[in-house]
This record gives C-alpha cells, structure tokens and sequence, in this order.
C-alpha cells in the first residue's frame, strides 16, 4: 500500500518543496494566462469594480454539498454578485496544518478549480503557508476578489425602500443545518445538502430582467432573519414577513424541529435576499424560477415604513410579532 | 383559515367578562404564545401570566457555581442540554468555563452523555440533570443504563424538579393554569383534576400548536364563565387520564422526593429529585464530593419576581440595559421560554 | 418546559426506535411505550417517546370545541 502524501512544514519554507506544490496542486489547477509566477497579478480592467475579500474556516471542511473550496471561491463570488459585479479575478492564501492529507487537498483544489470555471472567475494570484500541528483546524482559506460591475446596476443594503417586495433565492437554512448535523455529534440523519453554489449566473438573469433592484445580499452567517435586521437597520425601513411563505426543506423543518431551533437563522452559501419595487417582483421570481440555484424563490414580505429597524412576522394565527433578534452561537434546546 | 380555529378565535376576541389572569405554567407555552403573537389579539380584560416552568429559569445559580467547579478543579467532561450553556453562575456560565479549558459537550439526550461516556473511559463525564417530570424519565434511563454496563465514569449532577408543590406554591397568582402538556403526559390528569375539584385552582391542559393553544384559551373562558371551578383535558391526543405508567415506575426506581432550591421561589419542600441510595455511585455530588455551595445572584436581578407573576421583566432595573439575551443577568434572559427573554426578544413593555 | 416532537416511528429495535420527522431521522429510546410500531406517532422529548400519539390536531380540538 502506498503510503498517503501528507502536507509537511517544508511544502510552506519556500524552497524546492514549495514550488513543487505550487506546480503539481495549484499551477495544475488554476491555470490560466493571468496565473502568475511573479510577485503579483498584473491585471487590466476598466469601469466600477467592487472588490471583497472573505475568510473560511469551516468544520468539518467536507461536508454533503461541498468543502471548504467549493465554498471559499462561493463566497467571495456571491459577495462580489450582490453588488451587481460580474467576478473577474480572484487570490487565494491557504493555510494548512501540517501533516494535512495532500489527496485531500488536491480534491479542495479541484473544487476551487470547477466552482471558478463556473462562476466565470480567473484564480491569479495564491500563497499557502504551513502552520505547525494543532496551530490550525486542517485547513483555513482566504480568498480575495474583484468585479466590474455591470452598467445600470446599483445595490445597498441602504436602499430598500417602504412597498418593495422582499424575495429569497431559495430555500432557507440548508448550509448552516448540514454543517450543524455534520458537527454536532446529535445522532439526526437527514438528507440535506448545503446550497453552497455561486450565484453570478442567478444575479446575472436578475440584472438582465430588471436593473431596477434596491437590495441584493447573500443570507451566509446568522442567515435570512440576521440579513433582513441588517437591512431594516441600514435603510431605516421596518421588514414584514409572511411566516408562511418562507420556503424551508422539510428535513430541515424536521430537524429543528428536534433541535427547537429556527430555520431563518441557519447559515446559507447559495441564497440570496432581493429587494426589488413590488412592480418588478413578480418578473424576477420567474426569472429566478428557470434558473438553476433559484427554483425555490419566493417573496416572503415587504418593506413597510412602521417599526423601522424591526422585523415583523404574521404568524399563521394572522397576528402580528416581532421576529426575534438572532444571537449568538445555535445550540440544540429542550426548552 | 379554517371554521374550527375561527370559532376558538372567535371566543378569545370577544370576551368582555371580568378580567381573567391566566398562567402559562409552561416555558414552552411562553414561547409558542410569544412566537405565534397570541398576546397581541388578546382583549384587554384577559392576563397571561408567565409562570416558572422553565428547568434553565428556575435553576438556582449554586447549581451553575457546582457544575463550573466540577469542569475547571476536577476537570470532569460535563454534558448538558444547550439551554444552560449560557445561565450565569456566580462567577460564570458554562461558556465562560469552556474559554477557561473546560470540556463541555451539548448532548440531545442524557441517553448520548452515557454513550459518550462508554466511548471515553479515560474521562470523568457528568451529565447535568435538570428538567421536571418530563425530563427526568430520560436522566433516570440514562443512570439505569449506565449502571447495566457499570460504567464507572458516568455520573450526574440533580437538580430536578416536580410540579405538584409549586402548583400548591402559585395557587394565588393566577384565576386558571394553562397546564403544561408534556408533564401531564406522564403524570395523567389526577393531580390538576384534583386541584380544580378542592377548589383550589382551575386549569385546562394545553397542547402546543396554534390551535391547541387557541382551543385551551377558549375553553378557559368558556368554563370561567360558569362561575365553577373545572379541569378540562385539551390534549388528549398526548395525554391520557392515567399518564406513562412506565415512565413513573422508573422516576421511582431511579430517584426520590428531596426539598430543592427553585430560583426566586426559594425552597420548596419535597419539590425536587435526587438518585435513590441504590444508585448513589451515580450521583456527582457524593462521587465527588463536593462542598455545599450557596450561589450568589446578581441582587439587581429580580427573576424570582417575575418567576412568580409579581413582577413584569420590563419592570426590573437591569431589564434591556445590563441585562439582554447576549449578556444575561438572570436566568430568565437565557433560556428561549424565560420570559425576561421572551418580552425582550418581541418587544414588550 | 420541554419542548416535544411529534414524529412517526420507521423502525423499532431492541427498546430502540428510529423516529422521522419529515425527513430528519434519530434514534430514540422506546422503553416507556408498550407495544410501539412502525406507523405509530410518538411525542418525543430530550430522545424519548414519552406518549404514542395521533398525529393530527384538528380532529381533537373540533371535539372539544364540539363539547363547549
């Protein structure tokens, strides 16, 4: 049996090791004419670029739906996205725990390879350092990106205005339950998968049904209900959610349902929130609707201007009430 | 909406007889209630009032200040259900302890602590038993379990709690109880029938959907308007008249009747559970003998107040400024179903 | 108090039974139940069955609305 290639502290001193990683894992990968040798990128780009910058530590770093990779290029692509950017180029930093499985970190490249193909972004520029053992959980990337920003588009999060309609991309807490039931040791078998995916595609069709949309966010840590706060608080607008037009899988129903907690605050990496005028809501849910990440869209409330900063839900008794502020770390309750 | 929830509706929104106060003996009817916005379509003239159903609330802090000793001096693993992470002990919460180095894992079920324990034998593991009748069953089964495969690095820590004397303790703070369902699922409905029936309270036990909740109000109202005392059962579908025979049989086998420490309502005799000598080896406090401890609470917190309906969150000193769901002073601003976190978490005044 | 789950059992093994709750899975202990099968609804809290259930609401609250 061949004995498994393992990353050493010598793969981060910068000599012959060094280079031969860079060219056997990454060069093998990333290339493209822009990949650089040098000291850095030499790029050309023209008009408004938006530029964002994000950093992954996820565990496990594999889980149903992804890895740290497929994840660390989504990320910074849906950041770039949801300021209406098309994603040029992107750097990544690697830092590995010695002693961290090279096959491994072969398939979390190869990951990062697929999702930029995808996504239409050209990786140009890295770096890897390796971190003595227990000094890092296996592996921890940061990824930096740029997008120019397509002509007519213009999103904040300080835009949304009172009559807009509120729409999510897709179903809500998929991530953030998989790395959960991943993490936790809590004994739940459900089939879900993260919704880890990069949206420039799903942002793309939107822009090119409408220019016309105020707010584009991706719902990641503290999911939608966090997001949504973050709004109501940034455009001085209050937020009215329809409890039951919120899309949730219904394993992930179940398993909050065992856990007590609440899907809107599940971590998402492939939803987004949109708000849009209420005239141009309904174009955009068909749009979303034939696209490939955004099957399950649908809009959930609206902007009002009562209650700015706050977050109201009518329940399914038809009464009105404040959506909790989320906080803190999730942590299974039995009352 | 469909006729049925209407009708129930119907009644709650209509009522305009003398005022009516109702306790929601149940935490978790405080949060449903809280969630589903039923307080917001109440008229005026009828009160919820949140009662001390809630292990996390009602934990006193020496229990917190017994379980951080037990973690950072005899650097046991401990297991606890999610919702006591955060209560503040007298120095500490748990999640304070953990910066500190403590190992503490959150488990689903006592059942996972013993499991976790068979699978680590080099560690000590203590399970932190709170919870009332419906909860215990579980820690019972999990000490009886341990036994059967003579772990002897399984332990728990009691603090466990049985309604029947605080029903006696609340009487009167409330003109009806809305009972808490999953208790009676394994009590049965004696102990409530009786009470209505000596005249002492009245009460319905609830279910936990909207309109299991909706239906117990309205009967509540209904029945009130007889001028009788009355029990009615509103969840038969979870409880029978008779309980979980089996679930009692192993209360009883695993653990008996001790005077227990309730926050804010101070000791009420013969309301909590210990583990029976039988199981003794099973019992955190004599394996590692610790020391009595009396915990010091934050005097400005006046959870024991609201505990026992005298008092609104809103009208306690610390409620919103140093006292939030982030930085907690009292229990009843951890747990999801204390109502300091409840009011604060939707608003109210 | 305690927060409950209603959830149809899919197996039963050993005093053990595999719970479903619109797909999300997990072993619960099945000790306090008598005669407990598959198709049967149980009301599970911190991972036991403590009652066997039926499952639907609305035929119990249209009774006791029935009877008021």
């Amino acid at each position: 049996m061949k004995s498994e290639k393992k990353v050493t502290l010598a793969h981060g001193a910068g000599g012959k090791q060094t280079s031969e990683l860079i060219k056997q894992v990454f060069q093998a990968h990333f290339s493209n004419p822009e990949f650089t040798a040098d000291d850095a990128a030499v790029l050309h780009v023209d008009g408004k670029i938006a530029m964002s910058t994000d950093g992954f530590i996820v565990s496990p770093y594999e889980f149903n739906g992804g890895n740290i990779g497929k994840l660390s290029i989504c990320g910074t692509v849906n950041d770039l996205a949801c300021m209406g950017a098309k994603p040029l180029y992107m750097t990544c930093s690697f830092i590995i725990e010695e002693g961290f499985s090279m096959d491994k970190l072969e398939e979390i490249v190869s990951y990062m390879e697929k999702t930029a193909k995808e996504a239409g972004v050209k990786i140009v520029a890295g770096d890897t350092k390796v971190a003595g053992k227990g000094q890092v959980d296996n592996i921890f990337i940061t990824t930096t990106g740029i997008g120019k920003i397509i002509e007519g588009a213009d999103t904040s999060g300080a835009y949304a205005k009172p009559g807009d309609k509120i729409i999510v991309t897709g179903d809500v807490g998929r991530h953030g339950c998989t790395i959960l039931l991943a993490r936790e040791n809590l004994g739940i078998e459900a089939d879900i998968k993260s919704d880890c995916a990069p949206l420039w595609g799903t942002v793309e069709a939107m822009l090119n049904t409408t220019k016309d949309i105020h707010v584009i966010r991706d719902a990641t840590r503290g999911g939608v209900g966090t997001v949504l706060y973050e709004i109501a608080a940034e455009s001085s607008v209050g937020v009215k959610l329809d409890s039951s037009a919120i899309p949730v899988d219904p394993a992930v129903k179940g398993v909050c349902g065992m856990l007590g907690l609440d899907p809107l605050y599940l971590a998402n990496e492939g939803t987004l929130v949109v708000i849009a005028p209420a005239d141009q809501a309904d174009a955009l849910l068909e749009t979303l609707h034939q696209g490939k990440y955004s099957k399950n869209a649908a809009i959930i409330g609206e902007i009002t201007d009562t209650m700015a900063g706050k977050v109201v839900v009518t329940t399914e008794i038809g009464a009105e009430t404040l959506l909790p502020q989320p906080g803190g770390e999730l942590l299974p309750r039995i009352c | 909406m469909d006729e049925q929830k209407k009708s129930a509706l119907e009644i709650i929104k209509s009522y305009d007889g003398p005022k009516l106060r109702i306790m929601e003996v149940c935490g978790t009817h405080t949060h449903e209630i809280f969630r589903l916005g039923i307080r917001k379509i109440l008229p005026k003239n009828i009160e919820l009032i949140s009662g001390p159903g809630c292990p996390v609330c009602v934990t006193p802090v020496g229990f917190i200040d017994e379980a951080v000793l037990l973690a950072l001096e005899h650097h046991v693993t401990i297991c606890t259900f999610g919702d006591l992470i955060r209560v503040p002990g007298t120095k500490m919460s748990l999640a304070g302890a953990r910066t500190e180095g403590a190992k503490i894992q959150v488990v689903y079920t006592p059942l996972d602590a013993v499991d976790y324990a068979a699978e680590h034998p080099e560690e000590q593991v203590v399970f932190l038993s709170v919870g009332f009748e419906t909860t215990t069953p579980s820690s019972c089964l999990a000490v009886k379990n341990a036994k059967l495969q003579q772990l002897d690095n399984f332990s728990i820590l009691t603090a466990n709690k049985t309604m029947p004397n605080a029903y006696q303790a609340l009487k009167g703070s409330a003109d009806a109880f809305l009972y808490p369902g999953h208790v009676n699922a394994i009590t049965g409905e004696e102990e409530c029938q009786k009470l209505a029936n000596d005249g002492v309270i009245s009460g319905v036990i609830a279910g936990f959907t909207a309109k299991e909740l909706l239906t117990a109000l309205a009967v509540i109202i209904e029945k009130s308007k007889t001028g009788r005392p009355y029990f009615v059962n509103c969840y038969p579908r979870v409880v029978r008249s008779y309980g979980n025979p089996a679930a009692r049989k192993v209360i009883a086998e695993v653990m008996e009747a001790c005077d227990s420490e309730w926050r804010g309502l101070g000791v009420i005799p013969m309301s909590g559970m210990k583990l029976k000598e039988a199981y003794k080896d099973y019992d955190a406090r004599i394996k590692f003998e610790l020391p009595e401890i009396k915990g010091k609470p934050n005097p400005a917190c006046r959870c024991g107040d609201v505990l026992q309906g005298k008092c609104k969150p809103s009208d306690c000193k610390v409620f919103g400024k140093g006292c939030t769901p982030q930085h907690p002073v009292g229990a009843c601003m951890v747990s999801n179903e204390g109502s300091c976190s409840a009011y604060y978490q939707y608003g109210m005044e | 108090m305690c927060v409950g789950l209603a959830a149809k059992v899919v197996g039963v093994k050993n005093g053990m039974a595999v719970v479903d709750a619109s797909g999300a899975k997990r072993k619960v202990s099945a000790e306090l139940i008598e005669e407990l099968e598959p198709g049967d609804y149980v009301m599970v809290h911190a991972g036991i069955a403590i009652a066997k259930i039926t499952d639907d609401d609305a035929s119990e609250t249209d009774e006791i609305m029935e009877m008021l």
